[in-house]
């Protein structure tokens, strides 16, 4: 594409660059490279096979370990060298700083196809505009508050369908494509097809004040204005989860990319994650000290920043839930790009953080504002461009982020320039490739291990005891003496009944506590060969 | 005894093996059973020692073989007196005595022959193991003098001829017998001390001695029956000495005997056979040892091949024809028609034309005129076969029977419906036809009694006809019913159009009902208007033209005239009314299903005005959005009412006025509220950089920004959004009649709403408890998660007995129970992932639907979880790995082609050090290479 370009400014703009595949290239550089990559592909270390006393199981792991080790260097080298371009980044130089460039000097430097990027619309009538991309970031669903909706294609700048509704929408989010897209209305959720006919009205919902599309799962999950959290199956149909957060009235929301768990940020400041298989949330914690205002989550869900009226930025580490950094200031709306980039908005003021220790140190990377009066209700960063769009009160623009942005998409994850069959082949792979709801949980790579110890749900003794002596007064209650006939009715006889009833009632319980005892006894007895320790059941 | 017939003495060393196989002369059956009888008695009485003796002497000489042989036998059995005397059939005495006298000198010899006659009829072995003590094994006993040896000096003799005496029952031989058994004892005696001093056996001594004992009794010719004494006495024999001899001097002679005198001086004693089972157990030793052998060089290639991750079978198979010309090339005419044409296409003479030019070809298309014939008469005889039919359809259309041409149509009909039911184009063009019957018929009426006839016959009255025409009547009528029936077939395109409209459904029906309403009063309002409009026609003469007639007429007129005005207004008051409700139908519409409208929606005037002064009660303290909404209503209504309404626009303009009049009114009402506030500083905001509508609007900022100046002690000037939108959505309800048309007002209008008090007081303090709050919220859900610990109760009569027990207090069990529990708990909590993290609640529910995802134990050859959980780390999937090993990481453990016959295991040298660095590296190499060295050498291995 270019090369460094110098500019008036004193500072370099680099653009996103094609890889240039040089000779004399040190070879050193390469190799460590190249391993940093392998050390990422190989996912963690492979197991310590010193230990293992079993033979055959060590060479096995050992052949595995081995292909592993093979398969993390063909993609590490994939990487290297079929991936064409790097991102690319301002570069303040001498005293500059980046923040300091304003829109007007990215744009003289930029390519005529980014520059195109730079626009602002200008719609001052249906109020604040929110919107939402594909995951290819091709097409921009559009949403103004007083009931525009719109969907754009980014590529062509063109509109697609644009139609109004004639109530308040408050959030658009597209499905799994461009096909269909949900959007919260004033009473309901309502799904319209690409070209603005409704197909469902999802009455069940009540009035969504925030959506959220899980991509993997096909699940639409929304909050309410009572704030109850609703998880529905767009392929099916199905009520997959439908839970009252308890915290009231919260429009915070966002997924983690990660592992699909939806956060939540509530008024009370604190702010709790969710999965669509449990009624209680997984995760609650207290961020700020005012309402949480906003929320973004890193994509590769470690990172999430979280904004409160406290006039707080925080950044947190999900694996430790540990505050890792707490930045002054407000936002309105937060979110993170591809690479890293978190972008924090008030007013008509957009400002952008980055990260470039790489030591999760966030750190100011550049500012906008647009014209003032102007308010920002959306931030977002557009996938696969170095592209942020803003939405606001009188539209909404689209500024030059450089390096915010992936700049090798994957064809098989998300293609801009799909075409329709590709699109149709794509929905299809994807309905096949659909993951359950209880896939979501807080570290998906626990699936497929060995099931967490299960704490005992029995009964304590106690308890036991204390239903013994209720079944026994009621058996003991329930007996009525009738009047009958002569010699029916004598002490002994009724003591006699008495005594058969409370044994009736206390049999199933003693009953229980031998067949326990039993199997206590069976499984002392029964200590199998280890090789054949693997068929015995296990007392469910 | 089995003894080399070189050396007998060999035999000495070999007595340990004190297993005898004596092949006994077989005289008879029963001489078996007298033996048996023998045995037991003789065993009773003697000792042990002598009884072992004679069992091993006496087992030698009996023996059974065959009956058979015994007749031919028994003539020259002469020299083995004592055997016979126990033995078998009884010769008459008179036979048998002669035979003693004959074989009275041979018999000692008899051993010796047996001894030889062993080799060729070994049937019947006894084996008795000798005592340990005596076979002086290992010297694991004590050497012990024999003392009972010593004894049988006294009453020897005794002894052993009892054993003799027992038996036998012909005592008339007695003392004969007695004098030679003497003698034999004698020698036997002596045998057997010498055996018992050298522990060598018997035979050993009684061969020399017996050589000369042999008596020949030459009665018989020499014959292959009656041996002649050399063969007896065992010089008759053949010797290898006999053989060489005649070769003397002839050339070889000195190297074959040197050879010979070798052997003889080497030769040893060929050792006794080992017993069966032991000769087996060594055979199967060596045997192991041999396969053991051959089959570890299998080891490495079955260590490999168990190694392997992958077994290869795919060898490459052939499957002979690659492409379609290969194929056909091969091909080959079977049946007779593909012989012909084979042979037509390979006929020589059209592939030479075709190669020439195509002046031969038409040369080998000649014709011949048989074929030429052939073709005319088959013409011929189509013609005619046609002309036939002409014939026959001209002569069936002449017939003018009725009946005929009846059953003609039935058939005609059957088929038509035959075919419509095949056929939906032909079904189409019936029901068309039908159609058009029907048409006719309800146009004509021809059955409905209209002809002539009929008419004649009703005229007349039903009653007096006779049955058949009345029958003919009822027909005819029958006819019409079923020709003027609605015929369902042809509604299909209706009725279709009916289900559709259908589907349009509730939202129409009403509509169509108001429709229907509104003309009804649109028809009424004409002729009223039409009876208004009528001139007064003044009827000129006649009573009528009278002047108070007149005057009169005129009067009523007036009245119908005002009347009927009345009515007008009612009318249009009513059709108004209806308009309004279909509007307000459609705003509903709208409003409920957040559908789009299309098309300009018409407003009642009434209604909106109303809204307006509703509006207007609404108060000062309302958003600002209501009063976007008012002016919204304005400018709808004027552009709306403008263009459809055309009735009453007076009434319209003036109830917009009012709109608007309310709406300054109420902003006035703003702005008188907040006066007070207004003492605070704005200027800072006003001097924004919008656009002002009008005044009104900039003043009502004005005020918004005093609120917001208000809220924004609590945070920053620019905080009010998040509330904003609550308002707007209480808003919204007023506004959204508005915007049913879409077009809404030009010009900015800046969403700024002030948060209720109660906001921000909630917000002034929202940092007060919400760590309190949040804490609480912990230790609730740890003690719903950990539940603490009951407290011990006492119940009540137990351990209170006495004042002492109660001063004591809960029993020491009890509380250590409780104190178990609740440290139990403890740790629990301690445990917790969010033990150290003070704002954290992290919820160790589990999931039971995410069960299913975990496994309940570990698969089998892990023994370790954290290995296990450690392999699977990485996906295998296509999503996550590159291409190139995507194959190698999911192949199966044998790799096969369908329909590959998988031969057995062949050997093949493999090299086991280097096959094991190798097969480390095999993995990838596998994946890589389809013809590696591996896959090569594995291919014909399944080892499982």
């Amino acid at each position: 594409m270019g090369v460094r370009q110098e500019d008036d400014i004193n500072a370099k703009i680099i653009p996103p660059k094609e890889q240039i595949v040089a000779t004399n290239f040190d070879l050193q550089e390469i190799s460590d490279d190249i391993e940093i990559k392998v050390k990422k592909y190989l996912r963690g270390e492979g197991a310590n096979l010193e230990v293992l006393h079993d033979k055959k199981l060590k060479g096995q792991l050992a052949v595995r370990e081995e292909l592993y080790g093979k398969s993390a260097k063909a993609a590490a080298k994939a990487e290297k060298w079929l991936m064409p371009s790097e991102g690319g980044y301002l570069e303040a130089e001498g005293i500059e700083k980046t923040w300091r460039i304003k829109q007007e000097a990215i744009a003289r430097e930029v390519d005529i196809l980014s520059r195109k990027n730079q626009h602002d619309i200008v719609l001052p009538e249906l109020g604040p505009y929110t919107m939402n991309f594909t995951s290819s970031g091709r097409y921009m669903a559009v949403a103004g508050r007083k009931g525009h909706l719109a969907i754009i294609d980014m590529k062509s700048m063109g509109l697609i369908k644009e139609f109004q509704v004639r109530e308040t929408v408050r959030d658009v989010v597209f499905l799994h494509n461009e096909q269909f897209f949900a959007a919260a209305q004033k009473k309901y959720p309502y799904i319209y097809n690409r070209d603005g006919t409704e197909l469902h009205c999802l009455k069940e919902h009540g009035a969504i004040l925030k959506l959220q599309f899980l991509k993997n799962h096909f699940l639409l999950a929304s909050v309410n204005k009572f704030g109850q959290l609703h998880y529905q199956d767009v392929t099916t149909g199905q009520m997959v989860g439908n839970y009252r957060t308890g915290h009231g009235r919260s429009d915070v929301m966002r997924v983690n990319p990660f592992n699909g768990v939806i956060g939540l940020g509530h008024s009370n400041g604190s702010l709790s994650m969710w999965k669509p298989t449990s009624s209680a949330p997984l995760i609650k914690m207290l961020c700020h000290h005012g309402p949480v205002s906003a929320l973004a989550f890193h994509s590769n869900g470690h990172l999430m920043a979280t904004a409160g009226m406290d006039r707080k930025i925080k950044l947190w580490d999900l694996r430790k839930f540990e505050v890792l950094q707490t930045l002054l200031g407000h936002a309105k709306t937060l979110d993170f790009s591809q690479k890293g980039l978190l972008a924090a908005s008030t007013g008509s003021f957009v400002q952008i953080l980055g990260d470039f220790s790489g030591s999760q140190n966030y750190s100011r990377y550049m500012n906008h504002s647009i014209a003032k009066g102007y308010q920002v209700r959306n931030v977002l960063f557009r996938p696969y461009e170095d592209v942020l769009a803003i939405g606001h009160s009188m539209g909404w623009s689209s500024i030059l982020i450089p390096g915010s942005g992936e700049p090798n998409f994957d064809s098989w994850v998300a293609n801009p320039f799909e075409t329709s069959k590709q699109r149709r082949e794509k929905e299809v792979k994807s309905l096949l490739d659909k993951l359950p709801p209880e896939t979501i949980m807080l570290d998906p790579r626990k699936i497929g291990t060995m099931r967490p110890m299960r704490k005992k749900e029995k009964p304590s003794k106690q308890e036991r005891d204390a239903e013994m002596e209720a079944a026994v007064a009621d058996a003991k209650n329930s007996i009525t003496r009738k009047k009958k006939t002569k010699g029916r009715n004598k002490p002994s006889k009724r003591s006699k009944k008495v005594q058969e009833a409370v044994e009736r009632a206390k049999r199933p319980f003693l009953e229980e506590e031998l067949s326990q005892k039993k199997k206590q006894k069976i499984s002392e007895q029964s200590e199998l060969p280890k090789s054949l320790q693997r068929f015995v059941r296990k007392a469910a | 005894m089995w003894v080399c017939p070189n050396c007998q003495e060999a035999k000495l060393g070999y007595r340990r093996y004190c297993r005898r196989r004596v092949p006994l002369k077989p005289e008879s059956a029963c001489a078996l059973s007298l033996l048996l009888s023998f045995f037991t008695t003789e065993m009773a009485e003697t000792k042990r020692k002598t009884r072992d003796y004679n069992n091993r002497q006496g087992n030698k000489k009996r023996k059974v073989s065959s009956f058979k042989t015994l007749k031919s036998k028994s003539e020259k059995n002469n020299n083995d007196g004592e055997r016979r005397k126990r033995t078998g059939p009884r010769l008459p005495n008179a036979l048998r005595k002669e035979l003693e006298h004959m074989g009275r000198t041979n018999r000692s010899n008899s051993d010796d022959e047996e001894i030889d006659s062993d080799d060729a009829n070994d049937v019947y072995e006894y084996e008795e193991a000798i005592p340990e003590e005596e076979s002086m094994k290992n010297r694991r006993f004590d050497p012990v003098e024999n003392f009972e040896y010593e004894l049988p000096k006294e009453f020897k003799d005794e002894n052993v001829a009892s054993e003799d005496d027992d038996d036998d029952s012909d005592g008339e031989d007695d003392g004969s017998r007695e004098y030679q058994e003497g003698d034999e004892a004698d020698g036997s005696r002596h045998a057997r001390m010498l055996q018992d001093i050298t522990g060598l056996p018997v035979e050993a001594f009684e061969g020399k001695k017996r050589k000369n004992d042999v008596v020949l009794s030459e009665a018989y010719p020499e014959s292959e029956y009656n041996p002649s004494r050399d063969v007896l006495n065992g010089d008759g024999r053949i010797s290898i000495q006999d053989l060489v001899d005649p070769l003397h001097g002839k050339s070889g002679f000195s190297k074959l005997r040197k050879s010979m005198h070798r052997m003889e001086k080497k030769s040893t004693p060929i050792l006794a056979p080992l017993p069966k089972a032991d000769r087996e157990k060594l055979e199967r030793k060596v045997t192991y040892e041999q396969s053991k052998k051959d089959i570890t060089k299998w080891e490495p290639l079955v260590k490999r091949n168990r190694e392997a991750p992958t077994l290869y079978f795919d060898e490459d198979v052939d499957l002979g024809f690659s492409t379609i010309g290969a194929i056909a090339s091969e091909f080959e005419p079977r049946t007779e028609f593909e012989k012909k044409i084979s042979a037509l296409v390979n006929d020589n003479e059209v592939l030479e034309a075709h190669k020439k030019d195509g002046a031969r070809l038409l040369e080998l298309n000649k014709i011949s005129v048989e074929d030429v014939k052939d073709h005319q008469d088959r013409l011929a005889k189509m013609r005619t076969l046609l002309f036939r039919h002409e014939m026959k359809a001209k002569r069936i259309k002449k017939i003018k029977s009725k009946t005929y041409h009846r059953l003609l149509k039935k058939d005609g009909l059957k088929a038509a419906v035959a075919e419509m039911e095949m056929n939906p184009e032909a079904a189409k063009e019936l029901a068309m036809k039908q159609e058009f019957k029907r048409a006719e018929e309800r146009l004509t009426l021809k059955h409905k009694n209209s002809s002539k006839w009929a008419k004649r016959i009703l005229k007349r009255g039903l009653d007096v006809q006779d049955e058949g025409t009345r029958a003919a009547i009822a027909e005819q009528l029958h006819q019409h019913a079923l020709l003027t029936r609605k015929m369902k077939s042809m509604k299909d395109n209706s009725s279709s159009d009916d289900s559709s409209d259908e589907d349009y459904g509730d939202d129409i029906s009403d509509s169509s009902d108001q429709d229907r309403a509104s003309k009804l009063l649109e028809k009424a309002k004409e002729k009223t208007l039409g009876v208004i409009n009528e001139d007064g026609e003044v009827p000129k003469s006649g009573v009528l033209s009278l002047p108070f007639m007149v005057r009169g007429l005129q009067k009523r007129k007036e009245t119908a005239d005002e009347e009927a005005k009345l009515a007008l207004e009612e009318y249009e008051s009513s059709l108004k009314q209806l308009e309004g409700k279909r509007v307000i139908e459609n705003v509903k519409k709208g409003t409920a299903s957040g559908r789009r409208i299309f098309g300009a929606a018409k407003k009642h005037v009434e209604d909106s005005s109303n809204k307006i002064k509703v509006d207007n009660y609404y108060g000062s303290s309302d958003s600002e959005d209501n009063l976007e909404a008012k002016e919204d209503i304005d400018v709808d209504r004027s552009n709306n009412f403008k263009d459809e309404i055309n009735f009453d626009p007076d009434l319209l303009r003036e109830e917009s006025e009012i709109g608007h009049n309310s709406f300054f009114k109420s902003l006035e009402d703003i702005v008188k509220d907040a006066g007070p506030k207004t003492t605070y500083e704005v200027a800072i905001f006003a001097a924004d950089s919008w656009k002002k509508a009008n005044n009104e609007r900039s003043k009502c900022e004005k005020v918004a920004d005093v609120n917001m100046k208000n809220s924004s002690k609590v945070d920053k000037p620019v905080l009010h959004d998040h509330d904003i939108e609550d308002v707007e959505d209480g808003s919204d309800s007023d506004s959204e009649g508005q915007m049913v048309d879409g077009i809404l007002s030009s010009g900015t209008k800046p969403t700024y709403e002030l948060p209720s008090q109660a906001d921000l007081i909630r917000r002034a303090f929202a940092g007060d408890d919400v760590e309190d709050d949040f804490e609480k919220d912990k230790e609730q859900v740890l003690n719903e998660e950990n539940p603490e610990p009951e407290k011990p109760v006492l119940v009540p009569g137990w351990g209170q007995w006495t004042n002492i027990q109660q001063k004591n207090g809960l029993p020491s069990w009890m509380l250590q129970e409780h104190d178990n529990a609740r440290k139990k708990r403890e740790e629990a909590l301690k445990k917790r992932k969010d033990a150290h993290l003070k704002h954290v609640i992290i919820s160790e529910k589990l999931d039971k639907k995410a069960e299913k995802l975990h496994t309940k134990t570990l698969p089998y050859p892990y023994t370790s979880k954290e290995v296990f959980e450690q392999s699977i780390r990485m996906p295998i999937g296509p999503e996550f790995n590159p291409v190139t090993t995507i194959g190698a990481l999911n192949r199966p453990e044998v790799v096969k082609k369908a329909g590959v016959i998988i031969k057995p295991i062949k050997f093949e040298d493999v090299n086991p050090h280097e096959r094991g660095e190798d097969h480390k590296r095999s993995g990838q190499k596998k994946k890589k290479s389809t013809g590696g060295s591996i896959k090569r050498n594995t291919n014909k291995i399944k080892v499982k």
